[in-house]
């Protein structure tokens, strides 16, 4: 089983689950067919009676502690603290513990719920000495620590209330959610339960919820929760607040100290308005009751569409000047210029059916859809922007169920708030417009500790069911892993149109005037995109902002900016093109089974789906930038359960390279320092040509041993580079005038590839370092990704460099990295080793091959405490991410660009060029 | 089409016109005339309205002379605009526009006229009565109709609460700055600040025509009229989702928003399995109709806020004198801004435009016309058909809705 070495620190990689299909879910499968899926992935299901939970009541609650409505009065920690995972006593915990909050609208329910990462941690003895090294202790940065786990976005509609309860009861979230006796195994229904739960569906559903599942339904009120989840959202989610006009989307960072006032517009079945002054400070000041409601009902009455969507995706197809009547109808053509009406400005909704001898039958119902969808919007915008007016506000925030995410309805919100505001205001718009009330019910249990979650703590993911459902259920859950890959056969069958990659037309341009057409409608944009922007949050309570960043708020990880449309095709095609050889990878390292082969086809068609929908809308999952494209890819691996596609080459090639590092080491120590740190800087570079991320070195590897490509490689360094500052890095180390400069206190290494990469470009380097006195923490990896080293790995390459280093043998015994072997010397009595300075490893806390400084483990910021130098190398983390990062400490960032449109994009070179940016501290 | 077929006829009840005047405001539904017709007799002397000219401080040149006379307004739908034609024609008031003075050689006859039709249908006025319409703006018109009825019109503005009618004195020195609200097909909100002194601060395109317009694809109603009448006998509660429905029966005090609140217009035609037929016309009806007059009294309301004016004037169309359409924007307007501003209404709601248009004849250097400000003295009705039926607007209601007043001819 394939399962275990996911890393429980990070909590990304929990879709580890038993691969045997359990036939008492086989009731689970839908029998429909099709429109399965939901916003969760397959690791929370209860199907394991095969002995197959891995981490039950004994090792629940590892550095964590509670959930919503957890009494953690007289805890206390059984056995010795220091013991893994220890079990901690909760004698006054009485009430189930419900992961669960609704709200219950007059048309949809929304569900937020909880599902905590499943808590395998592994012995990994590495942590512990890291821990103690860094001195971080256990529970130390909060008073009661968060839990990791995921939020999860479900919607119901009303009327099928009962798909909702069935839902509830199969994931027994009513009950805490199937992980839920890891408190309470023994007391399994409790009369006590309550969920929180808001909208008005709360007051008029409490007895069925009571009598269906035996559930208390505690009532939060409305407005409360929907403030309370739009400060939550707009605090906790990076890219959640967005802009719309004529096409275009655009995320805007909001400055936490800097939220409030704004104005929320909740559009659900009517529209409430409310002015928002702080969390739990508020007032509705407006709404109106021409909303989403009558959308839809006077949509029903005119067109008999079946459900919204229907309604909203006839609508793009529409043309409403064959029913609104406009200025140029009422002035023969011809605008009213004088009081700025083109003649293309509505005059009337509707007006036109007036006139007319035509019957309703005569009208097509896409402009009935679209007439009536621009009269409900624009007469939002209007209501909204003059009630910011009024009370001075510059932002108004645009959310409910009635926009899901649909372009030409927030095009037509944005237009009339612009319009009318003459560009004053501005509307924006919420990636999880739906389910403001249900986060702020799920927000309004007592003591979950999620108040003040930050915005690195979380993480969001787009797991397959999520993004092509967006949430919406029409049947069963996804029990497992086979019922996710059955489902995306059937999908990819049923839906090769939607996920067929589509050209980009230009947006047009509309005019000016009255409210033209926005330009998303049509073909621009598709119905089935409206829903998908809702993905897993994953909370990661450990992740943390790197200390070391000069000014976190300007920071931004990515290089490549994929809103381009031409950059984005270009990766498009590199990552298509490179996929059937990752498949390969892929099913090869999981034994080639057939399984293996069918689980790589779902991967090859769900990477493929997320490809080909972001080209589409490059917006859909948040900003778009080529470390999340990158890191997707790796997500989706995961998910399909390939947990290290690269593992056995990986093995390979450190192999290979450890194999003839004594006689790189011995040729080093033969070269005076000066000439000793220009090869190590070559060899550092040279080295990074190992990368299976880049095609064109993929060619190569047929070519020769690692040790002849190495030398080649290292020969062709030619100075100066196309990015060369090593004269300057050179005399920071060495000085000059033979005055030594001082060394530097600890360095953070950033490595990249296995192999080569590492063994011979990055470890000579941490060994000079060493030998200088400076303290050297090697950063790798907190999971796989393509053939990066992790930090599970580095361990072994080290103690197995070290037996032939002295240097390093000893700096790794002083890093705690070679366990055994310094219990041995403990024994021994031997202290000659702590002379040395330390080298130690820590995770990074990603699973990608670029990192996001924004958000890396709690460890990794330990360790950045007393570091005065970062060395980033590889393009992942030097060049894609991070090339323009500013540190507040030295930095020097080492790649070699193996990609021909990176290097003239990026440095004005050719492919191979090398970049050797060194920058001060600033 | 009933009243309009009445006002038609009308020709052979008032043999008597000699001399007429007209003005056109031709909007994107309804065509709106004013025309002044003499009386044969004159029975007023000069004296008399010297006196009362005095008394209003309006200027004018005794050596003019004076022409005793009623304002008559009529309309008919833009889509039967040959009716329209057909009735000048035989009241022949297209004879009675002024001529050229620029070009005294030209027997052109120009029509004042304003409203989008003005542009539209300038070409078929020349072909079928050979006048040209001489195009006035419409705002300015609607602006200047309001300010001449304000002022010079006993007991033109009105406030109608809870089925109270109530007439407000309006001081003619304190009359602006005020919001006019015009409910045609579409809305216009006109800030007024003085004579020819306003601006268009905001609209709507949820008016009149979206009222008829959807309530002719959803109920079959053959005018508006109708469409209004049913609304009367409606209930809005089977289709509108109220606070009530989405709570259980119970208030959400905490907003002030009782159970009886719409939510959601048509918001229960959602969850339901019915189908357009199975609503009663009636509902739909005043569902449409309590949706729209709320949405304009509220945005009324926001942008009079905006500007600080207590007093909304609503005319146009739309309201025709219906009772509840009246109650619908008044509680809105006195709910949004807690009782702080007043929505009223003007009698001849839906002749501001026709009328500013005729009282620009005044500005032209030939052959205009000026209509004397005078209070007036009869009763006159504002009825429509409509009104007959279900507003008690006024106990007495004349035949046609004139004003009766006198004209120099200079």
């Amino acid at each position: 089983m394939a399962g275990l070495n996911g890393d429980p620190f990070l909590g990304i990689d929990d879709n580890i689950e038993k691969l045997q299909y359990n036939n008492n879910s086989k009731e689970a499968i839908d029998k429909e067919g099709l429109v399965v899926g939901i916003g969760e992935d397959s690791s929370n299901n209860k199907n394991n009676n095969q002995g197959g939970e891995k981490d039950m009541a004994g090792n629940s609650i590892h550095r964590s502690g509670s959930r919503p409505q957890l009494d953690l009065s007289k805890a206390e920690i059984q056995g010795n603290s220091e013991e893994r995972d220890p079990t901690i006593l909760l004698p006054n915990q009485t009430d189930d513990i419900s992961h669960l909050a609704l709200d219950i609208g007059g048309s949809l329910i929304k569900l937020v719920y909880f599902s905590r990462h499943e808590d395998q941690s592994v012995d990994d003895k590495r942590k512990k000495i890291v821990k103690e090294r860094l001195g971080i202790s256990n529970g130390n940065r909060r008073n009661f620590p968060v839990l990791g786990g995921r939020l999860h976005f479900v919607k119901f509609e009303t009327s099928k209330l009962n798909e909702c309860l069935d839902f509830i009861s199969s994931k027994q979230l009513h009950r805490g959610g199937i992980d839920s006796h890891h408190w309470n195994s023994e007391a399994p229904a409790n009369e006590n339960a309550v969920i929180k739960a808001t909208g008005g569906g709360a007051y008029k559903f409490a007895d069925l919820f009571k009598e269906r599942l035996g559930v208390s339904i505690d009532k939060e009120d409305e407005m409360d929760c929907l403030v309370a989840g739009a400060n939550f959202l707009l605090k906790a989610i990076r890219h959640e607040a967005f802009t719309h006009m004529e096409g275009h989307k655009e995320f805007v960072q909001i400055d936490h100290n800097d939220l409030f006032p704004y104005l929320l517009v909740n559009i659900g079945s009517g529209v409430s308005i409310i002015k928002v002054d702080g969390d739990g400070k508020f007032q509705r000041v407006s709404g109106t009751n021409v909303g989403g409601g009558t959308y839809w009902g006077l949509g029903r009455l005119l067109t008999k569409c079946n459900n919204f969507d229907e309604l909203l995706e006839l609508s793009q197809r529409g043309d409403n000047r064959t029913i609104d009547m406009l200025v140029g109808d009422i002035y023969g053509g011809m605008d009213y210029s004088k009081i700025g009406l083109s003649a293309s400005t509505i005059a009337s909704s509707f007006g036109k059916a007036i006139s007319d001898k035509k019957e309703l039958q005569d009208y097509r119902p896409e402009d009935i859809s679209l007439s009536l969808l621009r009269m409900i919007s624009y007469n939002i915008g209007q209501i909204s922007y003059l009630n910011a007016l009024r009370f001075g506000l510059k932002r108004i925030f645009f959310g409910g169920f009635f926009i899901r995410g649909h372009a030409y309805t927030m095009d037509t919100i944005s237009f009339a708030v612009h319009f009318w505001s003459k560009g004053e205001a501005q509307a924006m718009f919420l990636r999880h417009e739906g389910f403001l009330g249900a986060v702020g019910a799920f927000m309004s249990y007592q003591k979950h500790g999620l108040d003040d979650l930050m915005v690195h703590h979380l993480v969001e993911r787009f797991p397959m069911g999520a993004p092509y459902t967006g949430g919406k259920i029409h049947g069963p859950p996804l029990g497992d892993l086979n019922e996710k890959i059955s489902w995306m056969e059937k999908f990819v069958l049923k839906g090769t149109e939607i996920t067929a990659p589509v050209p980009m037309a230009p947006p047009g341009t509309t005019g000016l005037g009255g409210f033209e057409v926005p330009s998303s409608r049509g073909a621009t944009l598709r119905s089935d995109a409206s829903a998908l922007n809702v993905g897993v949050l994953h909370l990661v309570p450990t992740l943390e902002v790197f200390p070391l960043l000069a000014d976190p708020k300007m920071y931004e990880p990515n290089t490549i900016d994929l809103s381009d449309h031409k950059e984005l095709e270009y990766w498009f095609t590199v990552l298509s093109g490179h996929l059937p050889d990752l498949v390969d990878k892929a099913v090869a390292s999981e034994g080639g089974t057939d399984d293996a082969k069918r689980r790589g086809d779902a991967f090859a068609r769900a990477f493929s789906a997320h490809l080909a929908r972001l080209m589409e809308e490059p917006a859909a999952y948040g900003k778009l930038g080529l470390a999340n494209l990158l890191e997707l890819r790796e997500e989706c691996l995961r998910e399909f359960q390939f947990l290290d596609a690269y593992r056995s080459i990986k093995q390979r090639e450190n192999e290979a390279s450890l194999a003839v590092l004594p006689d790189l080491l011995l040729e080093l120590d033969h070269m005076d320092e000066e000439t000793r740190l220009l090869t190590l800087i070559e060899g550092v570079l040279a080295a990074n040509i190992f990368d299976w991320g880049s095609r064109a070195c993929v060619d190569f590897y047929h070519k020769g041993t690692i040790i002849e490509i190495y030398r080649m490689s290292r020969n062709k360094m030619q100075r100066p580079w196309r990015v060369d500052d090593f004269d300057l890095f050179k005399e920071r180390m060495l000085g000059s005038e033979g005055k030594k400069p001082r060394p530097h206190k600890r360095a953070l290494l950033f490595v990249d590839n296995s192999g080569a990469d590492i063994v011979l470009g990055m470890l000579p380097l941490a060994r000079e370092l060493l030998r200088r006195g400076t303290e050297v923490v090697l950063v790798a990896n907190s999971l796989p990704a393509l053939n990066d080293v992790t930090a599970m790995e580095v361990p072994d390459i080290v103690a197995e460099a070290a037996k032939h280093c002295d240097i390093l043998r000893r700096a790794a015994e002083a890093g705690g990295l070679l366990v055994d072997a310094m219990n041995n010397n403990s024994l021994d009595g031997s202290r000659g080793n702590s002379s040395s300075v330390p080298l130690m490893v820590v995770e990074n806390g990603c699973g990608s091959p670029c990192i996001d400084l924004r958000q890396v483990s709690s460890e990794l910021a330990a360790a950045a405490k007393h570091a005065d130098l970062v060395i980033l190398e590889g393009m992942g983390r030097a060049l894609h991410t991070n090339f323009n990062a500013r540190f507040k400490c030295e930095a020097l960032k080492l790649a070699m660009v193996k990609n021909q449109r990176l290097a003239e994009k990026l440095i004005k070179g050719k492919i191979y060029d090398c970049v050797c940016r060194y920058e001060p501290a600033t | 089409m009933d009243h309009l077929a009445h006002v038609s006829n009308q020709p052979n009840s008032q043999p008597q016109s000699q001399i007429s005047h007209l003005a056109l405001d031709i909007g994107g539904s309804l065509i709106k005339l004013v025309y002044f017709c003499r009386y044969d007799d004159n029975c007023r002397d000069d004296d008399e309205l010297r006196s009362q000219n005095e008394s209003l401080g309006s200027e004018s040149d005794n050596s003019r002379p004076v022409l005793g006379g009623k304002l008559h307004f009529a309309k008919f739908e833009t889509s039967k605009i040959n009716d329209c034609l057909e009735f000048i024609h035989s009241m022949k008031l297209h004879l009675g526009g002024f001529h050229d003075c620029t070009a005294p050689s030209s027997d052109k006859i120009f029509i004042k006229a304003t409203g989008g039709g003005a542009y539209k249908f300038a070409d078929l006025f020349k072909e079928k009565l050979g006048v040209s319409l001489d195009k006035e703006d419409e705002m300015e018109c609607l602006v200047t109709g309001a300010n001449f009825l304000l002022k010079a019109v006993h007991q033109e503005a009105f406030t109608y609460l809870d089925g109270q009618k109530e007439f407000a004195q309006i001081d003619p020195n304190d009359l602006y700055p005020y919001l006019l609200v015009n409910i045609g097909s579409g809305v216009s909100m006109i800030k007024v600040d003085g004579d020819g002194k306003f601006e268009r601060v905001s609209g709507t395109s949820l008016g009149g025509g979206t009222f008829w317009g959807l309530g002719r694809l959803l109920t079959k109603c053959k005018n508006f009229d109708e469409l209004l009448e049913l609304s009367h006998q409606g209930n809005n509660r089977v289709i509108d989702m109220l606070v009530g429905d989405i709570y259980g029966g119970t208030d959400y005090a905490k907003i002030g928003l009782s159970a009886t609140t719409i939510a959601s217009s048509f918001g229960k035609a959602i969850s339901d399995n019915k189908g357009l037929v199975d609503y009663k016309p009636e509902d739909i009806s005043r569902s449409l109709l309590r949706m729209i007059s709320n949405n304009i009294g509220q945005i009324s309301y926001l942008n009079a806020l905006r500007f600080g004016l207590k007093r909304i004037f609503f005319a146009g169309f739309f309201i025709r004198g219906h009772a509840y359409t009246m109650d619908t924007i008044s509680v809105a307007v006195n709910f949004w801004s807690k009782g702080e501003a007043e929505a009223m209404f003007l009698r001849h709601e839906g002749f501001l435009g026709a009328l500013g248009a005729f009282m620009s004849y005044e500005k032209q250097c030939l052959d205009g016309l000026t209509v004397n400000k005078i209070p007036q003295r009869f009763p006159i009705s504002v009825s429509s058909a409509g009104n007959k039926i279900y507003c008690s607007m006024n106990g007495k209601s004349n035949d046609n809705e004139s004003i009766e007043c006198t004209v120099y001819r200079t």
